[in-house]
């Protein structure tokens, strides 16, 4: 038979002091902090498997449609510009890279580089869909290059034209709402990052944020070649 | 089992993680609307489990009342009747529609009408019902308690998962509002990106069953983690209830179907709005295409409805025959392995419109998934072997479930026959056979589930003589009403029809009577739930002897569940060598210990 | 209401009625001739026990589910209802015995038994299923077009049933009539043949459910689906069965009422009801004109006038400009059958790009028609020589061979186009 530790019962336990991170208190329903960052990490995962399925349909669709219109989907493929793609993907594999150091800042409790990596990865979303949305999107659309009803360009090769550029924008839509949420999400942990919230005992936040990150970019990945590259 | 050396002797409201004596979760902590605040902010996980039994029940009365108007319509088939007056004058009028939405020059418009109302009684039923019906709330209500857990693992996530459905639910009741959506459940392309074109109802009707899947797998996400990691100390994965294994098989279907029919709505949508033509095929696409898309979700789905009602049966069982369950490893494992296969048999809805080969595999890997279940029908019934059978509500609707569930399974196997699944596909056969595993599975199994719980839940106990007058009455009005389609589809009847030909009136009629049994039936438990709530006895913590968790929390549980951290000191069917504590022994009179049998250690809490 | 059947049975043996086609008169109606349909269950459970080999296979694969589903039902509920209502009932004082928590062999002998069965009726289903699919070389090739709401099947030879109906027309005691409230197409085909169903839905998906034959298929735009199967022999003393053709996918207001009738008669009376009532082969032009109407009329005019479409007055030999500026010397057959199937490949000068692709809506016959038809409204058009008549009567002669079983295909029969997979 033990006695009671009164540091084990909240509501005798002295107040911690020190960073936010440092007296970070966890949730009443979890035995150990630990167990409450590994639950978040598990959680985020499972959430990134269903992302995956959920663009698993837009892959599919893609082979099915390509092997049903193949002249469609090459002659649609060559009117992306392969070098404003490329540029996209080094932005978003430098801002993959930035994440990850900003989850390692984190853990060393070197809180200025932090920021600053988290910075530079908002600063790689903010130019992705600059470059998204500037020299892509625009350009099209106003030639007329539009999915469905809206297509009008008067130059198309192939009467099924349409249905790739249904696949394209709705592809590349769908990716491009997971880089706002997750420049939202990465804006949520840097403005916490100021607040103190992260270092070596509570980083479980910059994690996941980082986790979905990295996933906007493996879809870009999957979807740079097939859309840009495949001839 | 593992035990765990641990002290039991604490004080109720100290010790690690212990809690002081808060009341129930029910009782109010001040006046009606920081009542009512309370609840809608709540991360509570009972309140959110009965929040989403409110809905739940509410969208299966609204689910009900379109099934009963589509009976009501099919009791005589639509004519137009010519009368030659006396003068002579030639008149002609449409009969046998149902008055509602009937026009007696156009027949047209009475189609439309059952067409929509059977649409509403499938998306009702479906999306809104029975995807959520188990897992979201007795599942939120017990899953934790029944691991020993104060709460889920994201409570937070929970309750916007609840705010999600409610929200999802709103859009279905505006497309309803609207005039309803004559597509179907299924929403098959190319006619519902064609009908009502001008309209934006069957767009809020998909977007509604998008919005909802977002609930889901919110719900299925926070229960993996939970079962994951928010044990009770001592209870290994061979620990768990049964019923946590089937929830926890039930989430990961979610979590991995879901997201591909959110794909897929959403594509139907952005077809419809803006004719983007991938499900098109006079722009190319591919109608079967969205068919593979909707059933690979839809398939995996048909066991996230059946899967929790395997895990209420096996507690059920269990607890009423007070018998462990025959081969616990089995029936865990067999919930896994449909988990599984379930993925790879979506085609078996889609034998007339594949080629050859798919069809083929798609048959036998169909065969795949009726040996897990079989496995656990046999372990059930060898589960009664020996046992000491209280024939009271809960167990009646367990044996009445075996009864239903395994009509329901049989009747699978001329599906899942290529030869006989050509003649029987899309007809009343198939609607019989679905209504006897979703109905007479997962509806039955919730209904008891609820009996079951109840005295848990609510703190009071149901009327058992009217439960069991209900369960009678719902067995009789049920068997009436699908077993007659059995016939009906065998002999040529197809579904999703609203009039017939003459040789099909009499089953028609048969089924029709049924199904206002069957509402009665329903009615009798409704009313005895509520007269429960407000002239109920008072129920003790444990009113069935039951050995999993959440007898060991008080009835209704305290906000935190338990008064302290429990410990799973024996597995949760081990009756033969545990007694429980608290139990009623007037009421349900306990054995008599034989010599050598180790009671229970004293009372906690 | 089966009185009013046998009344009809007893008239003369004629197909045709004065105004029409004789009532309906389903298989469902010869239940005193049970023997010849099959044992009692099957006609409980199919109304009609199957009336050939293949449908007899379906009825006995589906009994043996049904018998051995039966078995294993009462086996299982036998245990359950004896125990838990009688043997084991809760008893006040009385204690549940000890029993097993598990027992490996026999569940091991519960899971491979049940399997091995499945396995079984796997392979029959299998078998029964595959000889839907595969195509006799002597079959009678029938294209089934289905729309909302209605079916068309169009014969070999190009012919189309003429016959409509109301079903269920029942003569109430106060005289007034009750009855579906739409026609059905009464398609009529010879006994003992083998029929090669080719279909294609001209809107959304339909599915063509012969119940009598235990088999269905879905029809989709713009792929053909299909399957086999075998007619009956109709009963002595009988000049005609019928049997039910219904949609069952569902297809919107009047997908309930989306039926036809397979009327199977002797091979004599399909002959002359081929030749006599459906009209006999149709010559290209004629054939073309009715596609026309049907079909193109609505935007393209042939008297030069101005619509959606350019019109196909001088069209036939005449230059053609084109939207992206490139020209043809002269609008030939194959520019024709181009611009039929894929419209958005040359776009003439002027007007839009909207025309839908009627690839895979035509059979070629039909097609061979429209283009004779575009080409005739030209002053360049040089009609088919005199001997072309005789080749006309040739290709009578081949239907008629074809109608009595005869091997050869029609002519201008192609394969399906290469997306159908």
């Amino acid at each position: 038979m033990t006695t009671i530790d009164p540091t084990q019962v909240p509501e005798l336990a002295p107040k911690k002091k020190g960073m936010p991170w440092e007296t970070y208190e966890h949730g009443h329903h979890w035995r150990t902090a630990e167990d409450e960052f590994d639950a978040a990490k598990l959680g985020m995962w499972l959430f990134l498997s269903t992302e995956v399925l959920l663009f698993a349909g837009m892959f599919v669709a893609y082979a099915v449609l390509r092997m049903k219109h193949p002249e469609a989907f090459i002659n649609g493929s060559a009117y992306l510009d392969v070098f404003y793609g490329g540029l996209n993907t080094v932005v978003l594999l430098l801002s993959s890279w930035t994440v990850a150091m900003a989850v390692r800042c984190a853990q060393l409790n070197h809180q200025r580089w932090l920021k600053i990596n988290l910075i530079i990865t908002l600063i790689c979303a903010v130019a992705f869909f600059a470059i998204k949305i500037t020299f892509e999107y625009i350009p099209k659309l106003s030639a007329g290059k539009a999915p469905g009803r809206f297509f009008s360009y008067p130059y198309a090769h192939d009467p099924h034209e349409p249905l790739w550029w249904a696949v394209y924008y709705v592809s590349t839509g769908i990716h491009a709402l997971h880089v706002i949420i997750g420049a939202g999400l990465i804006t949520w942990v840097l403005v916490r990052s100021y607040m103190g919230k992260y270092g070596p005992k509570n980083y479980a936040m910059v994690e996941t944020a980082g986790l979905y990150w990295h996933l906007v970019d493996l879809i870009w990945i999957f979807l740079f070649p097939l859309l840009y590259l495949v001839h | 089992m593992t035990t765990i050396d641990r002290p039991t002797d604490l004080p109720h409201d100290g010790g690690p993680g212990g809690h002081h004596d808060e009341g129930s979760y029910l009782t109010p902590k001040g006046g009606f609307w920081y009542t009512v605040g309370q609840w809608a902010t709540t991360v509570d996980h009972k309140k959110i489990g009965v929040m989403y039994l409110t809905a739940v029940l509410a969208m299966f009365f609204l689910g009900g009342v379109a099934a009963l108007l589509v009976r009501l319509e099919l009791m005589e088939p639509t004519r137009v009747l010519t009368q030659t007056a006396a003068d002579g004058t030639v008149q002609t009028v449409v009969t046998g529609q149902l008055g509602l939405w009937s026009d007696p020059d156009n027949a047209a418009v009475g189609y439309n009408g059952y067409n929509r109302a059977f649409t509403l009684h499938g998306a009702i039923m479906v999306f809104m019902f029975i995807v959520p019906s188990i897992p979201a709330s007795l599942g939120n209500f017990f899953l934790p308690i029944m691991l020993g857990a104060k709460d889920v693992a994201f409570p937070r996530l929970n309750l916007l998962s609840w705010y999600i459905y409610v929200f999802g639910s709103i859009f279905g009741i505006v497309s309803i509002l609207m005039g309803g959506v004559d597509t179907g459940w299924t929403f098959y392309t190319p006619y519902s990106t064609s009908t009502d074109a001008e309209h934006w109802r069957v767009f809020f009707m998909v977007l509604a069953a998008f919005i909802l899947g977002f609930s889901s797998i919110l719900t299925g996400l926070n229960f993996i983690v939970t079962v994951h990691k928010l044990r009770a100390p001592g209870m290994g994965w061979f620990d768990m209830p049964l019923f946590i294994w089937a929830v926890y098989s039930t989430s990961i279907i979610q979590v991995l179907a879901t997201p591909v029919i959110g794909i897929t709505l959403l594509l139907l949508m952005f077809e419809r709005t803006m004719g983007i033509g991938i499900f098109d095929p006079g722009l190319g696409g591919d109608p079967v295409l969205y068919q593979h898309f909707f059933w690979f979700y839809s398939h995996p789905v048909v066991y996230v409805m059946i899967l929790p009602g395997f895990g209420i049966i096996s507690e059920m069982l269990s607890v009423h025959a007070r018998k462990h369950i025959f081969g616990y490893r089995a029936i865990a494992f067999s919930s896994i392995g449909i988990a599984a296969v379930s993925f790879l048999v979506w085609g078996h809805h889609m034998f007339t419109s594949m080629g050859e080969l798919a069809a083929t595999l798609f048959s036998a890997l169909t065969f795949l998934v009726a040996i897990p279940t079989a496995i656990k029908i046999f372990n059930w019934i060898a589960t009664l072997y020996k046992g000491s059978i209280a024939l009271n509500t809960p167990m009646l609707y367990t044996l009445f479930f075996l009864f239903t569930f395994t009509i329901g399974g049989l009747t699978g196997l001329p599906l899942g026959a290529l030869a006989t699944d050509l003649h029987l596909h899309d007809s009343y056969f198939v609607v019989a056979h679905f209504h006897y595993v979703m109905m007479g599975g997962t509806v039955i199994a919730f209904i008891g589930g609820i009996h079951h719980w109840w005295p848990k839940m609510f703190g009071r106990m149901y009327d058992e003589k009217w439960g069991i007058i209900g369960c009678i009455i719902v067995f009789i009005g049920f068997n009436l009403t699908f077993f007659t389609q059995f016939m009906l589809g065998t002999q040529g009847m197809p579904r999703r029809y609203a009039s017939y030909v003459d040789e099909f009136q009499i089953w028609h009629q048969i089924s029709t009577i049924g199904s206002w049994i069957l509402a009665l039936g329903l009615l009798i438990h409704l009313f005895n739930f509520l007269y429960s709530l407000v002239n109920g006895r008072v129920a003790p913590p444990n009113p069935w002897g039951g050995l999993t968790l959440e007898w060991e929390a008080e009835s209704p549980p305290i906000e935190h569940n338990f008064h302290r951290e429990p410990i799973a000191r024996h597995g949760p069917y081990d009756f033969e060598t545990v007694v429980p504590p608290h139990c009623d022994p007037e009421e349900y009179p306990l054995p008599e210990l034989p010599e050598g049998w180790k009671a229970h250690e004293k009372p906690i809490g | 209401m089966i009185d009013l059947f046998k009344a009809i049975t007893m008239s003369p043996l004629t197909l045709a009625q004065d105004e029409g086609p004789a009532p309906v008169k389903t298989s469902r109606e010869f239940q005193e001739n049970q023997e010849a349909f099959g044992g009692i269950w099957e006609n409980f459970f199919f109304g009609i026990g199957g009336t050939t080999e293949e449908t007899q296979k379906v009825d006995a694969l589906f009994l043996m589910i049904w018998w051995i589903g039966v078995f294993f039902f009462i086996l299982l509920m036998g245990l359950m209802i004896y125990w838990a209502f009688f043997k084991y009932r809760r008893q006040p004082g009385k204690a549940a015995e000890p029993s097993p928590s598990h027992n490996t062999p026999l569940e091991l002998f519960w899971t491979i038994v049940p399997s091995s069965m499945l396995i079984v009726i796997f392979l029959f289903g299998w078998f029964g299923y595959m000889d839907r699919q595969v195509a006799r070389s002597d079959a009678l090739r029938l294209d089934v077009s289905g729309w909302k709401w209605g079916w068309e099947i169009t014969y070999p030879g190009g012919q189309q049933s003429p016959w409509n109906t109301r079903i269920d027309r029942v003569t109430l005691p106060d005289g007034s009539v009750s009855e579906q409230t739409q026609d059905v197409k009464i398609f009529v085909l010879p006994e003992d043949t083998e029929i090669d169903l080719r279909m294609l839905s001209q809107d959304v998906i339909h599915s063509f459910w012969l119940p009598d034959f235990r088999v269905k298929m879905d029809l989709y735009p713009n792929r053909y689906t299909g399957y086999q199967f075998r007619t009956p022999t109709i009963p002595a003393g009988e000049n005609y069965v019928d049997h039910w053709i219904f949609c069952a996918e569902y297809c919107g207001d009047y997908h309930s009422e989306m039926a036809g009738v397979f009327r199977i008669v002797s091979r004599a009376d399909y002959e002359d009801w081929i030749t006599n009532e459906a009209g006999g082969d149709k010559p290209p032009l004629v054939l073309g004109e009715i596609v026309y109407k049907g079909k193109c009329a609505i935007c393209h005019s042939i008297d030069g006038g101005q619509n959606t479409g350019p019109t196909w007055l001088n069209g036939y030999g005449y230059p053609a400009e084109f939207s992206d500026g490139s020209t043809l010397e002269a609008r030939d057959d194959n520019y024709i059958r181009e611009s039929i199937l894929y419209p958005a490949a040359k776009i003439s000068a002027g007007y839009p790009n909207q025309m839908p692709s009627f690839d895979g809506q035509l059979s070629e016959a039909q097609l061979a028609g429209v283009i004779e038809y575009y080409k005739a409204q030209s002053d360049k058009y040089v009609p088919p020589d005199p001997e072309g008549a005789e080749g006309e009567e040739g290709a009578d002669g081949e239907g008629e061979a074809e109608a009595e079983g005869g091997e050869a295909e029609p002519a201008p029969e192609m394969p399906p186009p290469a997306e159908d997979d």
